[in-house]
């Protein structure tokens, strides 16, 4: 089983990093911003004071991590984008009542992983399963064979995480795609540790019985 | 497996390497040959060549090896792909600076009484004022009237390293505060309580919590 590293949820991972082509290459916190060397528990408490300069600095901080899992999880950019941009202004309303008891960043996620659960969950009443949009798509055009390949398993796999129950591809996604540990995807998800392991679980049965059939 | 992980730091990056084990979760499966999903992943990892006789011959356990190594795979390029964030991080702070904040509004420091200022902009100068001194944040800043006149007290939270005495510094942010409040913004300050709540690690960005340390000046 994998063994989480060390290091902290102060700071997003992989910020600035890993994020070819995303960026544009710049760095996540603004140069003009003054306060990027700020941690997060100094910004939130001026952000919760009504401090906009503040809560701009943790906008940039954390739109590349809360974006990445609504992307993961939702499937497709718009969507993605419009359930980050909610999850920050109802953080923004929400902050006056943020004590600080959870890091600022397990408090992201969690409102993140919500919003995009509901998203998913009125997706399944509403959306048959085949009109789901090609999940995230990459344009493998000119790439060697193997690449495009690779980009058609990737393919099976956006798909038949499409195909998962809302609960069970969040806890996936966390896991696998984002790093966090059954602890902290039970506090981001609000479900019971044992809960997220059999979630995990299944999801992992069901996508390595289709990764099976897709080869 | 590790599955004693506590909620208290959460890993690293996740482009960091990870001890991955594909077979991690689903390893106690039992395949309808009798082995265990886990096992069958053992056994075509050790021996990816020379198979023993039944995983040779076994189509569920080369079904379930195959899966998982697929999975691992596409799993690794879905781990890479992150959208840019730029334009959704711009539209939200333009929606939040439309959605200002005032906050209470302060006695400023006037003999006929009628003039005040939002308390929201006023702290936003205070706490700059204490982000001057050498080695101090400004977190939380508030205003409270006392109610009789025009007489305004200020509580401060404050970050700050830990390379000088904290009560030097702190009769600094002190003096920085009242000095602003007086020659900025024209409050009539009364206490001004400062209180250390978090330290600044000096060798990498701060990542103590607020409530961490608590090294509270009256």
């Amino acid at each position: 089983m994998d063994v989480p590293e060390s290091g902290t949820f102060s700071s997003p991972r992989w910020a600035g990093e890993d994020l070819a082509g995303a960026e544009d290459g710049r760095s996540p916190v603004p140069e003009d911003a003054g306060d990027g060397d700020l941690d997060d528990a100094v910004l939130s408490a001026r952000a919760a004071e009504g401090d906009d300069d503040a809560f701009a600095v943790l906008v940039h901080r954390w739109s590349p991590p809360l974006l990445a899992v609504a992307y993961h999880m939702l499937g497709n950019l718009p969507d993605a984008e419009d359930a980050v941009q909610d999850t920050f202004i109802r953080a923004w309303r929400r902050l006056p009542q943020f004590r600080g008891d959870a890091a600022f960043g397990t408090w992201m996620y969690r409102i993140a992983t919500n919003r995009c659960l509901t998203v998913l969950r009125a997706r399944a009443s509403s959306v048959p399963l085949d009109a789901v949009p090609e999940a995230m798509a990459h344009d493998a055009a000119g790439e060697p064979e193997r690449a495009a390949e690779s980009e058609a398993a990737t393919q099976a796999l956006s798909k038949a995480l499409a195909a998962l129950p809302p609960e069970q591809r969040a806890c996936w996604v966390l896991r696998e795609l984002h790093g966090l540990s059954y602890a902290e995807i039970a506090q981001v998800t609000g479900m019971s540790e044992p809960t997220v392991r059999g979630r995990l679980f299944r999801a992992r049965r069901t996508l390595m019985r289709e990764m099976a059939a897709w080869r | 497996m590790a599955m004693t992980d506590t909620g208290a730091a959460f890993p690293g990056p996740a482009r960091r390497a990870r001890a991955a084990d594909p077979a991690g979760l689903v390893g106690d499966e039992r395949l309808p040959c009798g082995r265990l999903v886990g096992d069958a992943w053992k056994q075509a990892r050790a021996h990816p060549y020379d198979p023993d006789p039944h995983t040779a011959n076994c189509p569920h356990c080369q079904q379930a090896t195959e899966g998982l190594a697929s999975l691992d795979r596409a799993t690794r390029v879905l781990r890479t792909r992150r959208p840019g964030a730029r334009a959704v991080a711009d539209r939200v702070i333009a929606a939040v600076r439309a959605e200002t904040r005032l906050g209470a509004l302060i006695p400023l420091d006037d003999s006929a009484r009628d003039l005040r200022i939002a308390e929201i902009p006023a702290a936003k100068v205070l706490r700059s004022a204490a982000d001057r001194i050498h080695g101090v944040r400004a977190a939380s800043c508030r205003l409270t009237p006392r109610g009789d006149g025009t007489t305004v007290d200020i509580a401060m939270t404050l970050a700050a390293t830990l390379d000088r005495p904290l009560p030097e510094r702190g009769a600094e942010v002190r003096e920085a505060v009242a000095y602003a409040a007086r020659r900025q913004l024209g409050l009539a300050a009364g206490r001004i309580d400062v209180k250390f709540t978090a330290v600044i690690e000096t060798a990498a960005p701060a990542t103590a919590g607020l409530s961490s340390r608590n090294a509270s000046r009256p």
